[in-house]
């Protein structure tokens, strides 16, 4: 072997999940999306081993492609591109197209899951204990978001990435085929299904003032017979024909002007 | 309440680091969610209580967010900084406010639009400092001068309309009267059901239905509070996480 092996050290790897973890939204566009700051978080690991201009050219182009994945559970790219970028730089016969189509093969896939993990399970679970702690004007709900949200995003990220290194491509297979991440999935499910239904009975809030005349005596139609079926069962009712009509493929925005309309129709008859 | 110019400033300058990469990229996380955004604005107010209120009845609405291949279905930030700020300034109903962030958080989708197509000039800008090998240009390429586009968007707009809205606001529902604000109260009461579905939909498959009841009934017959329900659902995750392991023979130790 000619010369000694080149190598990141461990401070180039955190710098470069740093550089990530800061800017990978700062110039989020419609052309390239995330390419722009891919490129950046490569510049330590570059550095550390292409020494030649016309390698630090080529290095800066072969990441400035299109790019883009949930920025967390995406690190395990950045990870394995790195163990990569060292392999080829110590003359491993790795090409540009094998660098961009392990990018480009796992980011979609990978922005699924952790879309569904971060933005869609973790955040709206710890947002509901938040909320439900603040509704009564209690402060410690927006700092207990704070806190929680803060350490499990970082803690993501910060594995994702240092396993991607560690494990190469055997990452991938080893986090996300092992079914754990399936299994956390569903239990987060669960959780999420079971918190989001405690939010519907407090926070949706729909009634009726209206007062019915049987003969003589006159009943509250809210407090007299819908309360006696089911405490909530409007806003119920009105959740469960939110979620079919989204099932069914309409908009949020149209969704959302429906309930406008019903908004205005129903409290110009009287009826809420 | 007037809201002052420094305060109008704040406000405007928090919604613009909710977006920034700032905060260890956690802006998009934290300050980004309405809850979050309107505590910040009732502190710049001073009225933190009803802020963290309005924001969390705002974040509702928000709950199913998900940001997915850059694009924006609605602005939770600017519903949650310029909601709250007009909702406080103008001293309206928290069910009102939420009606009137619906709008708020569809006008910010302009804002991001606007985002996303002009920081396509600074990849070009990257490109160039490729061709020359220069490290620290592709690194101000991606930083500066997006964040400065960012700030003129995101700053200006909100520092105006926190400044001059709320008056506006008030007229407005002074003029229109009870029953309009009657309706407003109404619509907003509904509104949090859309971000729920949502979020339902998001994450829950068919079969889970069930624990959507569970914590429905929950807080209905035994007026649970949230974090309540929180635990017997984490009980409920382990117990299916648990037999879902030994339906598919997976278990691993």
């Amino acid at each position: 072997m000619a010369g000694a092996r080149k190598q990141v050290t461990r401070g180039d790897l955190m710098k470069s999940w740093l550089l990530w973890t800061f800017f990978s939204h700062s110039c989020y566009n419609y052309e390239r999306l995330q390419a722009t700051a891919f490129a950046q978080s490569m510049i330590p690991i570059i550095r550390r081993l292409y020494t030649t201009k016309e390698e630090i050219v080529a290095a800066l182009k072969r990441h400035l492609v299109f790019f883009n994945t949930e920025p967390n559970v995406g690190d395990v790219i950045h990870g394995i591109t790195i163990a990569m970028e060292e392999e080829r730089a110590n003359d491993a016969p790795i090409s540009d197209e094998a660098i961009n189509s392990v990018k480009t093969g796992l980011m979609g896939p990978l922005a699924g899951i952790g879309d569904t993990v971060t933005q869609g399970t973790i955040t709206p679970i710890l947002l509901a204990f938040g909320i439900g702690m603040a509704k009564e004007g209690n402060l410690f709900g927006p700092f207990l978001y704070t806190v929680l949200e803060a350490v499990i995003v970082l803690g993501i990220a910060y594995f994702m990435f240092m396993s991607g290194y560690r494990l190469g491509k055997r990452a991938v297979e080893q986090i996300l085929e092992g079914g754990l991440i399936n299994n956390v999935v569903v239990g987060a499910g669960v959780m999420g299904a079971t918190v989001i239904g405690a939010l519907t009975g407090k926070f949706v809030s729909l009634s009726t003032p209206v007062i019915a005349t049987i003969g003589q005596t006159k009943v509250k139609v809210q407090a007299d017979v819908l309360d006696k079926i089911m405490p909530g069962l409007l806003p119920l009712l009105l959740t469960l024909g939110v979620l079919w009509l989204l099932r069914r493929g309409k908009s949020p925005v149209t969704v959302m002007l429906w309930i406008v309309v019903l908004g205005v129709v129903g409290s110009w008859i009287k009826l809420f | 309440m007037q809201i002052s110019v420094f305060q109008a400033f704040l406000v405007a300058l928090f919604y613009y680091f909710a977006q920034s990469p700032w905060f260890i990229g956690l802006g998009y996380w934290i300050l980004y969610r309405p809850l979050i955004a309107g505590t910040v604005v009732g502190v710049i107010l001073g009225d933190p209580a009803k802020g963290a209120i309005i924001g969390a009845t705002i974040n509702l609405l928000y709950l199913g967010f998900i940001s997915a291949g850059g694009s924006l279905p609605g602005d939770p930030a600017l519903a949650g900084y310029l909601g709250t700020a007009l909702a406080i300034g103008s001293g309206i109903d928290v069910n009102a406010a939420l009606a009137l962030a619906v709008p708020i958080g569809l006008l910010g989708t302009v804002i991001w639009f606007g985002r996303m197509t002009l920081d396509s000039v600074f990849v070009h800008w990257a490109d160039r400092y490729a061709e020359d090998g220069n490290l620290s240009g592709v690194a101000f390429a991606n930083v500066v001068p997006p964040q400065i586009l960012l700030f003129v968007i995101s700053f200006f707009p909100v520092f105006v309309a926190a400044l001059y809205g709320p008056p506006a606001v008030k007229a407005v529902l002074d003029f229109l009267g009870a029953s309009v604000l009657h309706m407003l109260i109404v619509i907003g009461g509904m509104m949090p059901a859309v971000g729920i579905a949502l979020n339902l939909r998001a994450i829950a498959r068919p079969q889970m239905m069930p624990f959507f009841f569970l914590g429905f009934f929950l807080a209905v017959y035994f007026k649970l509070d949230v974090i309540a329900v929180g635990a017997f659902a984490l009980v409920m995750a382990f117990l299916v996480m648990q037999s879902s392991k030994e339906v598919l023979g997976n278990g691993r130790s």
